[in-house]
């Protein structure tokens, strides 16, 4: 069964992935749908952000004794500061551990 | 930089790669373990990273079978929580459709959120499909490798999933939005997708993730669109 659960899975993934990579699938991208998919980057990448920060246990905390909340506004200070992504999430995770202690 | 030879861009793309390969450590070593956990045998654990090959989606489903939900709920949630890949796929079908079938199936295995990240600044003059195949395979064997370790050393540490190593993700994806939001329309996308999978999360939909991230790229490309004419 759970060999079934992964298989099927496989193939989901690879589905989602491949699809608009096939180049006998007939369609074009206009400028419009481009400029829409520019968007992709900033729009999914906080959608999968949002629950880790603000969601704890099904329970919504947006006070500021949220560790995430302090530690994700550290990370994007850090980031437009410094331009250094690594430097950014080392120092944005040690921040997390030091809040979540105090906190 | 098509001209490049194809060990160096193949070697630079990994390196490219390297920095949030580690950062998905945390999630690696959570899904081998919490696999365990869910009573699933070792190789079927490593299984999932080695056939699957999709955080998320992986530590989702591993959730529900411990929860004890049925197979086609898991895969419809599987469906659902994964479709952003279209998305990221039809972005970078410029430069990966023309490329022969090889090509296309081994960069298409390889697409995550952290591949899109660093291949979809590339067009079709800048890209080159050896530095797109380094990227992925950089975070293809890392994850396995960590998934690994999770499958080892993940039964001797309890409480790992209290820990908050989930953090590091969310600090990897901040660091690589906060450079691309320098316009009004793309603070209108992160302020209207975060509102959005905030809101839909806590409703517990389980299509959150797809649905906000699209809300937020329309207002965007709304917003954009609104100032083009206005101006």
């Amino acid at each position: 069964m759970i060999w079934l659960i992964i298989a099927a899975m496989t193939l989901i993934l690879f589905f989602n992935r491949y699809l608009f990579l096939e180049p006998r699938l007939p369609i074009r991208l206009n400028r419009g749908v481009k400029e829409f998919l520019g968007f992709a980057v900033p729009g999914m990448l906080t959608a999968i952000c949002g629950p880790i920060i603000f969601i704890k246990d099904h329970t919504l905390d947006v006070s500021l004794t949220n560790p995430y909340l302090l530690a994700g506004l550290c990370a994007i200070g850090l980031m437009a500061w410094s331009r250094n992504v690594l430097l950014s999430v080392v120092s944005s995770v040690a921040l997390f551990y030091l809040f979540r202690a105090w906190l | 930089m098509p001209s490049t030879l194809p060990r160096v861009a193949f070697i630079r793309g990994a390196i490219a790669c390297l920095p949030l390969t580690l950062a998905c450590a945390p999630w690696g070593l959570l899904a081998g373990s919490t696999a365990i956990d869910a009573q699933l045998s070792p190789a079927q654990s490593q299984g999932l990273s080695l056939f699957v090959f999709a955080g998320a989606a992986q530590l989702v489903a591993i959730g529900m079978i411990k929860g004890g939900a049925g197979a086609i709920s898991i895969l419809l949630t599987t469906l659902l929580l994964t479709s952003q890949h279209l998305l990221y796929a039809m972005h970078l079908r410029p430069m990966v459709a023309p490329l022969p079938a090889r090509w296309r199936f081994g960069l298409g295995f390889l697409l995550t959120d952290e591949f899109f990240a660093l291949v979809s600044p590339m067009d079709r003059q800048t890209f080159n499909r050896w530095y797109a195949l380094g990227v992925g395979l950089c975070m293809y064997v890392g994850w396995n490798l960590f998934t690994c370790l999770g499958i080892v050393v993940g039964q001797s540490i309890p409480g790992l999933d209290q820990l908050g190593l989930e953090f590091s993700i969310a600090a990897t994806f901040i660091a690589l939005i906060t450079p691309v939001v320098r316009s009004l329309p793309s603070v209108v996308c992160v302020a209207v997708s975060l509102f959005a999978v905030v809101l839909f999360s806590y409703w517990r939909w389980e299509s959150a993730i797809v649905l906000a991230g699209l809300a937020g790229m329309a207002a965007g490309y709304v917003c954009k669109r609104l100032g083009v004419y206005f101006s």
